[in-house]
């Protein structure tokens, strides 16, 4: 088809959209990302840390926002709907309704002058109404776009605003404006809305003010909020010593018609409370009231188990009825301590764990988008196609579709992108844009010519700092050859004058005294390109952020500052040198570890998006682990599915399969891989590839305990599905089955929840019921972890007379046989020992990581953790790729997980992989650290101490730093004794001339 | 390889402090290696120094240089001119190095900016550990190649003294027991057997307690008699 | 000792947590004193011991490295290296006679703003209270 449009209409600007963006334009497809709001960055951008590293949520995603906000080829349009949209998967007719914002977002600079003038008040909902905001305002410091937008409800039209603006970007008369636009896919990533805690009346929500919905309590903790990290309560400003959470409010709850688990509530909660006792050093109380600790994914039992033991978090398993006022402020909650007793106990300060519901209007939004949504209006996928809506070309990620947590929506939203990737094959690269630079200016030899340019940013710097006159002392510094001040160096009409002035006065070296070159430095880089000098001769001195908007009430060491900054700037410039990076081409073949769901699935998505694809299975056949599985919850075929998928797999002329095979050696690097494969007749093939996606899956472990392998009547949740299955079966039927949970999960051997055990007990039990309603079940659990929507099948097996037992870690139950089976357990509710005699006993096992992973480690030189699973680059924001660049994993080689989510993360892993092998080339180089090697004494030290395992030991007997492998970090060059490294950019002469000229 | 340590810079100051200029040379060998006295750890002694002495009210000329190895007159010879100039020199290499300068610059004092330590190697990373004390009678084989002499804090030759505990020396809870590490290195090698032998008195006479020890090679050495 | 001592300060930075949070206290306008310069550096990791020493030599009263939380470095452990140095060139500080009092080593994350501000008052504050770096009296 030759009318595929080469561009996605990203619906959506939080942490889904942008990484599906980010990916979408790697990829070779232009990105249309529509927003809601006035600026991108979603939830993600209002959270304080996130769990289960307790990273800065503000660190690890405002460097995507920049990147999302200075893509040429990412149109970014807030403020704005989804209006029509018509046609079909490969071109779609979109209209697009662009409220008015009042500010020209194209203009403004997000000075803030005016919302410094503005007289009118206005709740912040960013900080969810803790604090206030102005009439004109920006969603929070770090939003991109950088550019405020005016509350018209609140406005008074008072013209202050519009008088002030040096940029003139006031726009009072501003219209709504509907666009159009042809697109070839459509991906949602339009979250979630926090449950409105004050439909929970008996909570007290609104009623009493030290009570605060989860959601709040995260900016609470944010040391950017409203109180600026520090924890107060309403009532009275004082610090809380008392805190208590109440888990699954608006979730689990068929009262307020939220039936389904919100799956992330018992992470976060764990997470506050860590992190409100780092924020209240002498001994806060943090209790959390929760009915089951669901804490399911990678690295959260662990966490939790933290949280429990080292910080002393106290958990209590009681579902709190009503909140009832205590005294001064207090909360009074009463419910049944650990040995069933009734208890009351007050607390400063309530914390309600919200949860999940779909977003305002999703229906008439589906209506017009034609989707289905499911009974709970989130939007409507299948086990087996997890990311595709019920229409063609339109794709889903993140908690549109499900409550679910960060890695996971970033996981589908890469997804998504690589589901649209495929579709829209043929079309990459049709609507990018790239632009054109001159060829580059030699400077070698030249002596430095410096041009400073210094920013009055409207008054924003000039208000304050003296500009003229710190322009005046920065022209005579040394080297500076030329210096003048702009309004606004970074408007338009700037960036051609500073290109005519570096022609002009032959300047080889630049420098804008500015804002932050967090955000602008590529802005200004680019200016100076475009004039035919190398990106690296630019510096920047920053007089905003870090002087004129910090020493306001002193601008006269605000002004010597300012003059300090530029001689710094200065100095330093005299040493810059260009840098190149040099082209390394890339072979467009990817190397699949693995032939289970996982690597079938991602072979496939990328030999879909035309990539050459070499499959490595180690056993004779594809299928791995769901082979095993033959029904699910939602009444899917996972055999029909299976054969499916092995027929498109050995069909597809672009995928090899490899069976019986292993990978026995890597070399090479991002874009230029080469391994060998060896096969069971010890046959090896050299294969040369571009990426690796290691898919090597898990195995179910072997239980030790509770008389497995000793009496047949034993068997594990697998072995019962595989008589479930098997009409010839003879125990089929048994009258009445013990199941018990977390068999080897969430013990000392392993610390990890097994994440799909609780959700297969389910399944087992209703499919026992089905077959045999009579059947007593007993189902012996820790916490019954049935997350999202799975919660539904939890429900309707206690409807159909599932027995459900809690057990304690230290009190598990006991197997014996005497001729029968027998079980004894210790009922906390009832305060009991209860004793069972079943004719079967089922556990439910421990997953384990492939042992092949220690085999493969190694040779990828990647790092597998504690429990031998392969280790991600960053748990939040990389989930599917290894440290390393060009490698990727996913599936149970990563952590147990249940089959969507592995053809998710598959489809993720096959998204991140495209957007290296759609390119021809990758560059390698800029700033890394390089090794002179005559000065080089194989000391071993920058071996030992890179954390990314670059140097070695080259044939000449020196150390040796692959450009394209080196992440820049300089560790090695900070450690060398010899003195033989430098880390390019940033060479000792270059840094040490900084703090040389501080100091005249 | 030879390890060792800087000296603390008042000493290395008190040294200096009567000099205008001075040159201070490391070596890129061993002490590079070990991370005391290679290009870089120069540049931090020249600094810590030029400050220690400016609260003196001094303000010496300091200049940096390191060679590939101190302990070569080829080597060492390439810095006649610099030394010319100065007038005196900071070594900072190990005990041969800073003599091999003496030597060779005999009109100008030559201080040391290390004390040499031992001879060793890193365990890991940052910790080194001294293995071999140069006896010049090797006895290795016989002990399943640890080195009683360097590594039994009491250099016993014919099994433990009794006092380890363990697996520590008695000495120091820090320390392993030679003896210990002997004992379980010979039992994996199955030659518990050589223990049962009793060791005559080492001969000590190749050891180092007798003045500058010399050795000499008659296929490279051409030089006239010995 | 002079009344008025202005110290003069200089902060290493890495650019992903601690320039940040100097940034977001710039957009917070906290207001915090003006000694204080920043040299950014991709990771306090790339914080070479000599740069410190410099920094003294030529006539800083007190220096401080400020990098990601531990745990948080966007290269791993660039920061805990950092903090090595730090403590090493304390010491040598200390025997040279200006004191490891004026250099410190300080995480925070990119959203702390208030604590950058914090950083830079307490840095401050306490080479203030030490008086200028004998280097410079
Ligand atoms: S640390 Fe320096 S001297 Fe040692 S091996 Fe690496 S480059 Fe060579
Ligand atoms: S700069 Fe960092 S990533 Fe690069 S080789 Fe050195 S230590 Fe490794
Ligand atoms: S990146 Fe901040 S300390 Fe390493």
């Amino acid at each position: 088809m030759a009318d595929k449009v080469g561009s996605v209409l990203v619906i959506g600007g939080g942490i889904g959209g942008i990484q599906t963006s980010l990916d979408l334009v790697e990829s070779g497809l232009k990105v249309y990302l529509l927003e809601r709001t006035h600026s991108i960055g979603g939830v993600m951008a209002q959270l304080d840390k996130t769990f289960p590293t307790n990273d800065c949520a503000m660190c690890t995603i405002s460097p995507k926002l920049v990147e999302c906000g200075q893509n040429l080829n990412i149109e970014i349009i807030t403020n704005a709907e989804l209006g029509s949209v018509a046609g079909k998967a490969g071109n779609f007719e979109v209209e697009i309704v662009k409220h008015a914002r009042y500010i020209d977002d194209a203009k403004c600079t997000g000075c803030g002058v005016c919302a410094k003038s503005c007289p009118i008040d206005a709740i912040d909902e960013y900080n969810y109404g803790l604090c206030e905001r102005r009439a004109t305002y920006i969603r929070y410091p770090q939003a991109v776009p950088r550019a405020f937008g005016i509350d018209k409800d609140k406005c008074i039209g008072c013209g202050l605003c519009e008088s002030l603006c040096l940029r003139d970007a006031v726009i009072y008369g501003d219209k709504e404006q509907v666009k159009k636009i042809n697109v070839g896919s459509i991906i949602l990533s339009t979250g979630f809305e926090s449950f409105d805690p004050a439909l929970k009346q008996d909570y007290g929500y609104g009623e009493y003010p030290n009570v605060v919905s989860s959601f709040e309590f995260e900016r609470i903790l944010s040391a950017s909020g409203p109180y600026k990290g520090h924890i107060f309560r309403a009532s009275d400003a004082k610090m809380p010593e008392k805190i208590a959470w109440i888990q699954c409010v608006g979730s689990r709850d068929r009262g307020v018609e939220r039936p389904f688990c919100s799956s992330v509530c018992c992470t976060y909660a764990v997470k506050q409370a860590i992190i409100a006792k780092e924020h209240i050093r002498e001994g806060l109380d943090t209790t959390i009231f929760y009915m089951d600790m669901r804490t399911y994914g990678k690295g959260f039992e662990q966490y939790f188990n933290r949280a429990k033991n080292e910080h002393g978090v106290r958990f209590v398993c009681s579902r709190i009825h009503t909140v009832d006022p205590g005294s001064d402020g207090n909360l009074k909650l009463v419910f049944s301590d650990d040995d069933g007793q009734l208890r009351e106990e007050e607390f400063d300060m309530l914390v309600l764990s919200v949860g999940f519901k779909p977003t305002k209007n999703v229906e008439e939004f589906a209506n017009r988008l034609g989707i289905k949504l499911n009974e709970y209006g989130f939007c409507k996928t299948s086990t087996f196609s997890p990311i595709e809506t019920s229409r063609a070309g339109v794709y889903v990620a993140g908690a549109a579709q499900e409550p679910k947590d960060i890695p996971a929506t970033v996981m589908e939203a890469s997804g998504a992108a690589a589901c649209a990737e495929a579709l829209l094959a043929e079309a990459k690269g049709s609507q990018i844009v790239k632009k054109e630079y001159p060829p580059e200016k030699d400077v070698s030899g030249l002596k430095p010519r410096i041009g400073v340019f210094v920013c009055k940013c409207g008054i924003n710097i000039a208000g304050v700092v003296d500009v003229p006159a710190v322009t005046e002392y920065a022209a005579t510094l040394p080297d500076v050859a030329y210096a003048e001040y702009n309004l606004y160096t970074c408007s338009q009409d700037t960036q051609v004058r500073i290109k005519e002035i570096i022609e002009e006065k032959q300047l080889n070296r630049v420098i804008v005294a500015s804002c932050t070159p967090r955000t602008h430095e590529p802005l200004f880089q680019d200016t100076i390109r475009l004039a035919g000098l190398n990106k690296y001769l630019f510096e920047m001195a920053n007089v905003r952020d870090q002087c004129s908007w910090v020493h306001a009430s002193n601008p006269e060491a605000a002004t010597e500052k300012a003059k300090e900054l530029i001689r710094m700037a200065v100095g330093r410039a005299a040493f810059l040198e260009p840098l190149h990076t040099i082209p390394m081409s890339v072979i467009r073949r990817a190397l699949v570890i693995g032939g289970g769901v996982a690597g079938m699935n991602a072979s496939l998505s990328l030999a879909n998006q035309g990539f050459e694809v070499e499959l490595v299975e180690h056993e004779p056949e594809l299928g791995g682990n769901i082979r095993h599985i033959h029904f699910t919850l939602e009444g899917d075929k996972p055999q029909e599915y299976l054969n499916s998928l092995i027929e498109q797999v050995q069909a597809h002329k672009l995928i090899s399969v490899h069976l019986e095979s292993q990978v026995k050696k890597v070399s090479g690097h991002v874009g230029h891989f080469e391994s060998e494969v060896r096969s069971k007749k010890l046959e090896v093939r050299k294969i040369e590839h571009g990426v690796v996606i290691v898919a090597t899956g898990g195995v179910e472990s072997k239980p030790i305990e509770y008389l497995y392998g000793k009496d047949d009547r034993v068997i594990t949740q697998r072995e019962l599905e595989e008589h479930l299955a098997n009409s010839q079966s003879t125990i089929r039927n048994p009258h009445s089955v013990v199941m018990i949970q977390c068999v080897g999960s969430r013990n000392e051997e392993r610390p990890y929840c097994s994440r799909i055990c609780c959700t297969q007990a389910v399944k087992n039990a209703l499919k026992l019921k089905e077959q045999n309603p009579d059947t007593q079940i007993y189902i012996l659990y820790r916490d019954m972890r049935t997350y999202g929507f799975r919660e539904e099948y939890y429900y309707q097996a206690r409807k159909a007379g599932v027995i459900f037992i809690r057990y304690d870690e230290q009190a598990k139950p006991v197997v014996s046989n005497n001729g029968r089976l027998k079980v004894e357990v210790k009922d906390p509710i009832l305060g009991a020992d209860v004793v069972l005699q079943p004719d079967m006993v089922v556990l439910s096992v421990a997953i384990d990581s492939h042992l092949e992973n220690e085999n493969l480690a190694p040779l990828l030189k990647v790092t597998l953790d504690a429990s031998k699973f392969f280790l991600e680059a960053h748990m939040k924001l990389r989930p599917v790729d290894f440290g390393s660049d060009g490698m990727f994993l996913c599936g149970l080689a990563h952590s147990p997980k249940l089959i969507e989510e592995s053809i998710a993360q598959a489809q993720a892993a096959a998204g991140r992989a495209a957007t290296i092998l759609n390119k021809e080339r990758v560059e390698a180089g800029g700033v890394v650290s390089c090794v002179e090697e005559k000065k080089c004494v194989a000391c071993l030290t920058c071996i030992r101490m890179c954390p990314y395992d670059v140097p070695f030991i080259n044939k000449a007997g020196v150390a040796e730093i692959e450009a394209v492998k080196c992440h820049g970090c300089g560790i090695c060059a900070s450690e060398c004794p010899a003195k033989a490294i430098q880390l390019l950019h940033y060479r000792d002469p270059q840094v040490v001339a900084k703090v040389d000229a501080m100091f005249g | 390889m030879i390890i060792a340590e800087q000296k603390p810079i008042q000493e290395i100051k008190a040294m200096i402090a009567g000099y205008q200029k001075v040159l201070i040379v490391g070596c890129d060998t061993c002490v590079t290696i070990c991370m005391a006295g290679g290009r870089k750890e120069v540049g931090i002694i020249a600094s810590c120094l030029r400050m220690a002495l400016q609260i003196d009210r001094k303000k010496p000329q300091l200049i940096e240089d390191c060679i590939q190895r101190q302990c070569e007159w080829e080597f060492v010879d390439t810095l006649k001119d610099k030394v010319d100039g100065v007038d005196a020199i900071l070594s900072s290499a190990c005990g041969v190095g800073v003599q091999a300068l003496a030597e060779r610059f005999p009109n100008k004092p030559v201080y040391p900016a290390l004390n040499t330590t031992f001879m060793g190697m890193p365990n890991e990373h940052g910790l080194w550990v001294e293995n071999c004390r140069g006896c010049g009678n090797c006895g290795l084989g016989r002990f399943g190649g640890i080195c009683p002499i360097a590594r039994c804090s009491k250099g016993l030759l014919n099994g433990p003294c009794g006092g380890s505990q363990n697996g520590k020396c008695e000495v120091s809870k820090e320390m392993d027991c030679g003896w210990q590490l002997i004992y379980g290195r010979l039992k994996t090698l199955n030659q518990l057997d050589q223990l049962e032998d009793i060791l005559l008195p080492k001969d000590w006479s190749t050891d180092r307690d007798k003045g500058q020890r010399k050795m000499f090679r008659g296929d490279v050495y051409y030089e006239q008699t010995v | 000792m002079t009344e008025h001592f202005e110290p003069e300060i200089v902060a290493f930075c890495c650019h992903y947590c601690a320039y940040g949070a100097a940034d977001l206290a710039g957009s917070m306008r906290l207001n915090y004193p003006a000694n204080v310069k920043i040299v950014k550096l991709p990771c306090t990791g790339k914080v070479d011991i000599i740069y410190l020493l410099k920094a003294f030599e030529d006539g800083a009263d007190g220096a401080y490295v400020a990098g990601c939380l531990e745990g948080n470095c966007h290269f791993i452990d660039g920061n805990i290296k950092a903090k090595r140095r730090v403590a090493r060139a304390k010491k040598l500080l200390d025997e040279i006679g200006i004191g490891g009092e004026r250099l410190e080593m300080f995480n925070m994350s990119a959203s702390m703003g208030p604590r950058f501000a914090e950083v830079a008052r307490e840095m401050t504050e306490r080479v203030r209270g030490l008086g200028p770096s004998p280097l410079r009296k």
